[in-house]
């Protein structure tokens, strides 16, 4: 429930309609009022029983609510049965002064909300005034020597970069140059050639790059194919390839 | 050095412009060297009765520490009917309490607040923060640091108040209130 809202009508029992309180203290202020009591004098049990009755019609309601009327009504009681009993000389004060001075403090709050109220209620209908301006406003003539260079360095960077950002770099595409079957039927008469073939040094004496890494992969693939096996002694030496007398069967392979 | 008259129309256009509150320092960075302060609230107060004299739809109000231009309350209805508002959301009993409470004692927490009104005020300090009547003011240095709350521009600018000292007098909301805490 939106506290900003009024509540006034809201059904709080089935036929009859309770003035809305904003609590305990508010409810205690009002049955004070009602009962032409001086604050002095509450009608504890009384008061507890409104309390009671509005807690049996707020039985479906909110449990915090609840809690704030039974803990005023714990309170009561406390400062009830602290006023029966007899009072040991005058230094423990007036069991009621806290409740007094509560209540009254509350009151002034409910006149100065009303103040509020009566203050807003005559501004009804006074809207701020601001003539429509264009969107956006002039351009600032600017003098060239205010110009921070150090801001205008920054402008330029961040221009550049938002540049870059909203155009991203097209993605290249270079044709493919060498075919893995190529290499790898390349590959598999060079290997025949010779015993062991040193791929290491034929992948690093190649002119170009994409020529080396496509050799490789179609090295793999003849592993892979169990027609060539290669050997490395340690890391990073020398790959020999050897053939294993598998023949070669490259109708199965693609060309990328 | 510009005359009365003429100055008054500077205002004028200035508060047409602004849509808030225009201190009187931010009209004298206006209106040019070698205007005195006291000719330029003459100024002020000119165009002001100018159109309270003349009937004009449009008053000038002191309001949150500056003057405003705004529409007369009388024309609400002609203006409702125009802009299409239902009517504006008057504020509920719980949230003038609370307004009241942090009004006249700010800034205050959220538990001095609950105290004051003997119920749990969280969900109205909530609604008033959103419609920017009450703002955050830093943190009370108590156990658990709660947040302190005060009234905003837009709190006086709701009132018509020019600032806070404009409040009704803690003596006079006495007044009303009536019966206090005299001894039995």
């Amino acid at each position: 429930m939106d506290p900003l809202l009024l509540t006034a009508g809201e059904p709080v029992g089935p036929a009859v309609v309770l003035p809305v309180f904003e609590g305990p203290l508010d409810l205690l202020l009002h049955l004070v009022r009602e009962e032409k009591v001086s604050i002095w004098d509450i009608p504890i049990a009384k008061i507890c029983d409104q309390y009671h009755e509005i807690l049996r019609r707020m039985e479906q309601l909110d449990l915090e609510i609840a809690g704030e009327y039974l803990v005023y009504a714990a309170w009561l009681l406390l400062i009830k049965s602290r006023m029966l009993l007899p009072r040991h000389g005058g230094d423990e004060g007036d069991p009621r002064q806290e409740l007094v001075v509560r209540l009254a403090e509350y009151e002034r709050v409910k006149v100065a909300a009303a103040e509020l109220a009566g203050l807003a209620e005559l501004r009804r209908g006074v809207e701020a005034v601001r003539f429509a301006l264009p969107a956006a406003p002039a351009e600032v003539e600017l003098d060239l020597e205010d110009v921070d260079v150090v801001a205008l360095a920054g402008a330029l960077r961040e221009v550049l970069e938002r540049h870059v950002r909203e155009h991203p770099a097209a993605l290249h595409l270079d044709p493919i140059r060498f075919s893995v079957r190529e290499k790898i039927v390349e590959l598999f008469e060079l290997v025949s050639r010779q015993r062991s073939f040193p791929l290491l040094s034929h992948l690093l004496t190649r002119p170009d790059r994409l020529e080396s890494v496509t050799l490789l992969v179609a090295a793999l693939e003849l592993v892979r194919l169990k027609t060539a096996k290669a050997h490395q002694r340690r890391p990073f030496a020398e790959i020999y390839l050897t053939l294993t007398g598998e023949p070669l069967r490259v109708e199965g392979l693609t060309d990328a | 050095m510009p005359e009365i008259p003429e100055l008054a129309a500077t205002v004028e256009a200035v508060l047409a412009v602004a849509g808030e509150p225009v201190t009187l320092e931010a009209l004298l960075a206006v209106v040019g060297e070698g205007v005195e302060r006291a000719r330029l609230e003459e100024a002020v107060e000119f165009v002001r009765r100018r159109h309270d004299q003349e009937g004009s739809g449009i008053l000038i109000e002191h309001v949150a520490g500056g003057w405003r231009m705004a529409t007369r309350p009388q024309h609400e209805g002609a203006l409702r009917e125009y802009l299409g508002y239902r009517s504006r959301a008057r504020l509920s009993q719980a949230a003038l309490e609370t307004l009241a409470i942090v009004a006249y004692r700010q800034p205050i927490t959220l538990p001095e607040v609950n105290y004051l009104r003997g119920v749990n005020s969280a969900a109205v300090v909530r609604t008033l923060l959103e419609r920017k009547l009450v703002v955050v003011a830093g943190r009370k240095q108590v156990v658990g640091t709660p947040l302190l709350y005060r009234t905003s521009k837009e709190f006086l600018i709701h009132f018509g108040l020019p600032d806070l000292s404009a409040l009704p007098s803690p003596e006079e909301v006495e007044e009303v209130a009536g019966e206090g805490p005299s001894e039995p």
